[in-house]
């Protein structure tokens, strides 16, 4: 990437972009959730919002409202409505504003749309496409600041993908919309309010493929898996390994499901050493599910059990100082990874 | 529900007569599987109460009947419902004594019914209990037979937190032909238990699955090798000591879970075997789950679904060979 060259967005615009290149794309494309356009059916007030996290924003003036629809509060209504929608032939984005939603329309999520095509013989496909955002970190309290991507991962037939910068969020984005089967994307808060972002992302319409790891940073020492915006938080501790002698190499997950375990196998025969960086409670989750693969299929390639750094098994607290101590931080990455190597 | 006044029975069919008691049709179902059956010709209307078809409503109405004092034990019937009801169970019975500082107890059992028992097809025969150990405020315990089924709802009925048992409906019409007290008595809450004694591998056994691992074991001493079978029990507090000091003897593992295989429970046991036990293994830990895949309603396939003795003992032979 030449300098003079860069295309700076933030991680929002990123995915606006993406969003309105695909809707100008294909005219079977709908998006429906609430406060996505703003203005609760006043004409006035048209795209007040463009969604909470401003993913939206434009959408509605370009494309109208048979087509952006704003929704009541009824999470139920809606992603099952997009199930319908996606059954019959159009392609829909549904936004799960917050992902601890889960709770108000997980019957439309684990029971239709991850089993419907199962169910029909594969008669039925559903390309249909479930934006929502997940972490603490911005003072949301313990209902509105869980990560969770581990239960959609537990159930078959759901793809589940973490974008971990504007570029990737971007080409995850019109994958997982392009894509014919339901997938999920897990937008982070602290992502989209623009930590990590001001990086190159090019203005022609892209795929990031499902189902791959990236590689952002290579390194023979030690493994740090990253998902999302823990991804941000392992290469704040390469750097801090770097400085003190040793070379780190970073997975990006991005692909919950299906895992990309060749790339995640190669790094981790390859450094010997891994640990896994998760916000998501750890019981029964990602890094449990990564920690298991590795020490099932690279046992004799490990000079050090795998490490886990999640959040710890209780609810995310509102205190801030609480808060800041419940994402795993690069200074404790750190820690971690020495703790195999020193 | 003798012992203390303040139990109340609330769900679907719990009792089953679609409000018509003056018809004469009182205490028709007793629970789809019978199990809170007799109750109330017992203790009456006011404490066994038959609900609507409603999860949010009646798992809602548990939590602030708990929150207000008395302690409700909840039928949700299938865990699959789990979708209709997620947000009482996750948002509020999990975290309401955490967001009120821990102010407020939640004395409430939950209990439903996992796996499937012939037929029952996508949506009515999941496990799932891998989600709900992931939530942070919930104990989760699993009974294998009628010995620990009857300790372990007495133990979540007195907890003072939220408990949920899940009822495996493989093992319910089973002849365990196994001695049950008359009397009360509860089995701890975060314990495992051995239930069968070796040395040459650890078999990690959830509610069907025990069952499945003693037959391996059965099985495996016939050609020679000695299995120890460790029944998890609770998933949630997780009895790690008992665990690891099985494996710490075999330096085997094969652990053996009917749930999705992805973050779940037997992820769970798989990471901390190699996380805390790394030196001990001689080989690496295994997983014997269902597929990551739907449950099919054709009866050959369902079969194959679940973890059979035989996929079990081939594990075992494999790890030990």
């Amino acid at each position: 990437m030449v300098s003079t060259s860069v295309r700076s967005l933030t991680y929002a615009q990123a995915v606006n972009e993406a969003f309105h290149q695909e809707f100008e794309r294909d005219p079977s494309i709908i998006l429906m959730g609430e406060d996505i356009a703003g203005g609760a059916g006043r004409s006035e007030f048209e795209d007040a919002w463009g969604g909470v996290f401003k993913l939206t924003g434009g959408l509605i003036g370009k494309f109208g409202p048979d087509r952006v629809r704003d929704t009541p509060i009824s999470e139920n209504g809606f992603i099952g409505a997009a199930v319908g929608a996606a059954a019959t032939g159009l392609r829909p984005i549904a936004d799960l504003m917050f992902v601890g939603f889960v709770g108000v329309c997980g019957d439309q999520i684990f029971n239709n749309m991850s089993k419907m095509h199962y169910m029909f013989g594969g008669k039925v496909k559903l390309p249909l496409t479930v934006i929502t955002s997940t972490g603490a970190g911005v003072g949301s309290a313990a209902q509105h600041s869980e990560t969770l991507y581990s239960i959609f991962v537990h159930f078959p037939g759901l793809k589940c993908v973490a974008p971990s910068n504007p570029y990737n969020a971007k080409g995850l984005h019109a994958a997982a919309i392009r894509d014919d089967d339901p997938v999920i994307v897990f937008n982070n808060k602290q992502l989209m309010g623009g930590v990590g972002g001001g990086i190159h992302v090019p203005e022609d319409s892209y795929e990031f493929p499902i189902g791959k790891a990236d590689r952002p940073k290579e390194g023979t020492d030690v493994t740090l898996i990253g998902i999302s915006y823990t991804t941000y938080q392992c290469l704040k501790a390469a750097e801090i390994l770097e400085q003190k002698g040793f070379s780190a190499e970073v997975i990006d997950l991005l692909s919950l499901s299906p895992l990309d375990e060749d790339a995640i196998l190669s790094s981790v025969k390859k450094t010997r050493n891994v640990v896994i960086v998760d916000e998501d409670y750890p019981k029964c989750s990602m890094a449990s599910e990564l920690s298991a693969i590795i020490a099932e299929q690279a046992f004799d390639f490990l000079d050090s059990p795998p490490i886990r750094l999640s959040a710890p098994h209780a609810s995310v607290p509102y205190s801030p100082v609480l808060e800041a101590e419940y994402i795993p931080s690069p200074e404790k990455i750190a820690q971690a990874a020495l703790s195999i190597l020193e | 529900m003798r012992e203390d006044a303040l139990t109340i029975v609330m769900g679907i069919d719990v009792a089953g007569a679609a409000g018509k008691a003056d018809e004469g049709f009182i205490d028709h179902f007793g629970g789809t599987f019978a199990m809170t059956k007799g109750l109330i010709q017992e203790f009456g209307t006011s404490r066994v109460l038959d609900t609507p078809i409603s999860e949010t409503g009646f798992v809602g109405a548990g939590v602030g009947a708990a929150a207000a004092g008395l302690r409700p034990l909840v039928d949700m019937m299938f865990v699959g419902f789990i979708g209709v009801c997620g947000d009482q169970i996750f948002n509020n019975m999990a975290k309401m004594h955490y967001m009120f500082g821990g102010k407020v107890k939640l004395p409430i059992t939950i209990q439903a019914q996992t796996a499937a028992s012939g037929g029952n097809a996508a949506q009515h025969s999941e496990t799932l209990y891998s989600i709900f150990a992931h939530f942070p405020g919930l104990k989760c315990v699993v009974p294998s037979d009628p010995y620990s089924a009857k300790g372990l709802q007495i133990a979540a009925m007195k907890d003072d937190d939220p408990v949920i048992v899940f009822q495996s409906t493989r093992l319910m019409g089973v002849n365990f032909d196994q001695h049950v007290p008359e009397e009360a008595y509860e089995l701890p809450i975060g314990k495992s238990r051995i239930v069968k004694a070796g040395n040459d591998v650890t078999l990690i056994g959830i509610g069907t699955t025990t069952r499945t691992c003693i037959q391996a074991a059965e099985s495996l001493a016939k050609q020679g090798y000695q299995a120890e079978v460790v029944d998890l029990l609770s998933i949630s507090p997780m009895d790690e000591e008992t665990i690891l000091s099985s494996i710490s003897k075999t330096r085997k593992v094969v652990i053996v879970d009917e749930d999705y295989p992805k973050c779940s429970v037997a992820s769970e046991i798989s990471a901390l075997s190699a996380e805390k036990a790394f030196d001990l293994l001689d080989a690496p830990p295994k997983r014997v789950t269902a597929p990551h895949a739907s449950i099919p309603y054709s009866s050959v396939l369902e079969q194959l679904h679940f973890p059979s003795v035989e996929k079990v003992t081939a594990a075992c032979l494999e790890v030990i060979n």
